[in-house]
């Protein structure tokens, strides 16, 4: 059996050394650059040398105030030239740009307060960057976190007469920090340097089609810009190119999800990406009426990626919007992570969607495959400069079609969690990433199948299991801190969603998932999918009692999470004997007995 | 100018056809922890109102609306103010 290692071809040569320096290129190109859709569908443009020369505007302010090069910058902002503003003046005042997710309408102002000031502190912001709008909202997480030169407006930055600045940046200089997950509960900082950003576009670069007089290409995206995917995916790969960009911002899609696919026929778009449930969303609420006249035949990259790609979602996609020319060829599954800028692997443009029929109760109980009745979808093969390894908890790369757990490495690697060493040896090894995520080797392709770090996805957003779980203190009849957060793939479902395992005490009451679920979804805005009692003791532990979330997993999946059997000292032997030929195997997992 | 039983209608009509909700909808509903509705939800409900009042609604008006209707209050209100 060949061993489960794949290695994309190799990494182009760079064609800039810095952000700083693409983007003056752009600035001269004479190529298109971004369109703003607003809800109304109307339309606004701005040129790369727009984007260069105000940008310089805001560095020179940025600089009068003391910011120094280096040093971080927040920005609250929604997508529009004020985030462009923002971002690309930070960079070019030599700083170090840190975009945070703005306020949910209609939101839990509370928990956005305590999650953007922990976000401030985390990254070592000097100044938060925000519009007056938003702004009036930010005062709470600024005077917690304290940043040394404040809030302020990216409109008086723009005005303040300042002289531009262009200051050039180092290849391995630090580029921009974005965080892997936003909630209160342990957000990471990911620290990327100018070269692996640039790394990252040139890979994306690398799979594109190139642009003809007759076949131009055009990026449409309305992910939001303080997540890899909208930032680095679709604004920085459009900037290094340099080439056209239409944007929207997500809450227009997620009010009217047809905007996207009209903008995309409206503009003649070639290329867009969005998570799984995007597709989903897509397929169920777009009426036939919002789509008359709509082409979407000249869409031919369109990703799918930041979560577990549902084979269903995208195949009812595909099937919806075949009458408006959608070519289902389009529809590529792709993999990656915050850490290792965006993407990992891609699967092969232009081919039908290549899908694995798995047993999924044999895979999580033996971590091998063996055909079955769910479609898990291939996320292809290595981007350029990666290589990607499975590897079993030893750390011994296993066969194809073995499970174990996603290791790359490659040029566009994070440089490590800012200020987190810890975090950071405990992710990175001597170059590799440890992704934390489970998968296999097929066919000389990688599948994502699962995850072992403690992090639940949904809708292509992380959340830190914690943060569920936190949500269940106080309600009665949960025994205090027995209960795990873990995201599961529902079969013929939309995508990840949200599942609690939870021991109770004796006055639980028959009405306790119903409490369950309301306090989660009050406290995180997350909806439960499904809500497990449990007896207490059920739940797999560690030796020093820490609750283990993806054994948990992987015994309800298998039906294996029972009861703990009555201890006595034979059991206990037995138990202790299990354990250790446990660990010598590492794969399959004995299971623990039934009560009898 | 709406009144608050008009957008309530609407609110109902957005938590059936954009949220795909079964249950019936009261003004008594807590947005949060009856409806559930999570930041998704809040949104699309949002952009809805939005779009069928001419209305735009604040992150700030988060503060004052906890209750379905609350919200049709509120966006009664401010097709007042727009007119």
């Amino acid at each position: 059996m060949r061993p489960a290692r794949l290695q994309g071809v190799p990494q182009p040569r760079p064609r800039h050394a810095s952000l700083n320096e693409a983007l003056e290129r752009a600035a001269v190109s004479g190529r298109r650059g971004l369109t703003f859709v607003a809800a109304d569908e109307t339309e606004t443009s701005l040129g790369w040398d727009a984007v260069r020369s105000r940008a310089a505007q805001v560095a020179g302010a940025l600089a009068s105030l003391g910011v120094l090069p280096g040093e971080r910058v927040a920005l609250v902002l929604p997508t529009g030239a004020d985030f462009m503003d923002a971002f690309f003046g930070t960079l070019l005042a030599g700083a170090v740009p840190v975009p945070l997710y703005p306020p949910v309408r209609l939101g839990r102002l509370a928990e956005y307060h305590a999650a953007t000031a922990r976000m401030l502190q985390l990254s070592s912001a000097v100044a938060l960057l925000s519009d007056a709008r938003v702004g009036r909202l930010l005062g709470e997480a600024v005077r917690r976190a304290g940043p040394r030169l404040g809030l302020r407006t990216v409109a008086a930055l723009r005005d303040s007469g300042a002289t531009p600045l262009a200051h050039p940046a180092d290849a391995g200089a630090l580029a921009l920090v974005q965080f892997s997950s936003g909630s209160t509960v342990d957000p990471k900082p990911v620290a990327l340097s100018h070269q692996a950003v640039l790394a990252q576009t040139d890979a994306l670069r690398a799979l594109m089609p190139d642009d003809t007089p007759e076949d131009p290409q055009l990026g449409v995206s309305w992910l939001p810009l303080y997540h890899d995917m909208g930032l680095i995916g679709c604004l920085l790969s459009a900037m290094t190119y340099p080439g056209p960009l239409v944007l929207l911002g997500p809450e227009a899609f997620l009010g009217r999800p047809a905007l996207w696919l009209r903008a995309l026929s409206r503009h003649r778009g070639t290329m867009s990406v969005a998570p799984s449930f995007a597709f989903a969303v897509c397929a169920r609420r777009v009426k036939d009426e919002e789509m008359e006249g709509a082409d979407l035949s000249r869409w031919r990259l369109a990703l799918n990626g930041a979560e577990q790609v549902s084979v269903d979602a995208a195949r009812r996609f595909s099937e919806r919007f075949a009458r408006w020319g959608f070519r289902s060829e389009a529809l590529m599954p792709v993999y990656g992570l915050a850490e290792a800028a965006l993407a990992l692997t891609f699967s092969p443009p232009r081919s039908p969607l290549r899908t694995v029929p798995v047993d999924s109760l044999e895979l999580a109980r033996e971590g091998r495959v063996r055909p079955g009745p769910r479609a898990l979808a291939s996320v292809g093969i290595p981007v350029p400069g990666v290589t990607v390894e499975v590897r079993d908890e030893a750390g011994a790369v296993v066969p194809e079609g073995v499970v174990g757990r996603i290791h790359a490495r490659g040029p566009s690697i994070m440089e490590g969690y800012l200020g987190q060493p810890e975090a950071t040896r405990a992710a990175l090894d001597g170059g590799w990433l440890d992704t934390g995520d489970l998968g296999f080797v097929k066919d000389g392709e990688l599948v994502v199948c699962g995850r072992v770090k403690d992090v639940v996805v949904l809708r292509g957003a992380n959340h830190a299991p914690q943060e569920f779980e936190d949500a269940l203190e106080g309600v009665k009849g949960v025994r205090t801190g027995c209960a795990v957060a873990l995201g599961f793939v529902p079969l013929g479902g939309d995508g990840e969603e949200l599942l609690l395992l939870v021991e109770t005490t004796p006055d639980a009451g028959p009405d306790l998932v119903d409490r369950i679920r309301a306090a989660v979804a009050e406290r995180t805005g997350v909806r439960p999918h499904a809500v497990q009692l449990l007896v207490p003791g059920t739940l797999p532990r560690t030796s020093s009692g820490k609750l283990r979330r993806s054994e948990a997993l992987r015994r309800w999946t298998t039906g294996t999470l029972h009861p703990p059997a009555r201890v006595n000292a034979i059991r206990l032997v037995g138990a202790m004997l299990r354990s250790a030929l446990a660990l010598a195997r590492a794969r399959p997992r004995p299971h623990p007995e039934p009560e009898t | 100018m709406a009144t608050e039983l008009e957008v309530l209608e609407v609110i109902r009509s957005i938590a059936r056809t954009e949220l795909e909700m079964e249950r019936p909808i009261t003004p008594e509903d807590d947005l949060l922890r009856d409806l559930a509705l999570d930041s998704l939800g809040l949104t699309v409900l949002a952009v809805g109102l939005e779009n069928r009042f001419r209305v735009k609604l604040s992150e700030e008006d988060a503060a004052g609306v906890q209750t379905v209707g609350d919200l049709a209050r509120h966006v009664a209100g401010r097709t007042g103010e727009a007119r």
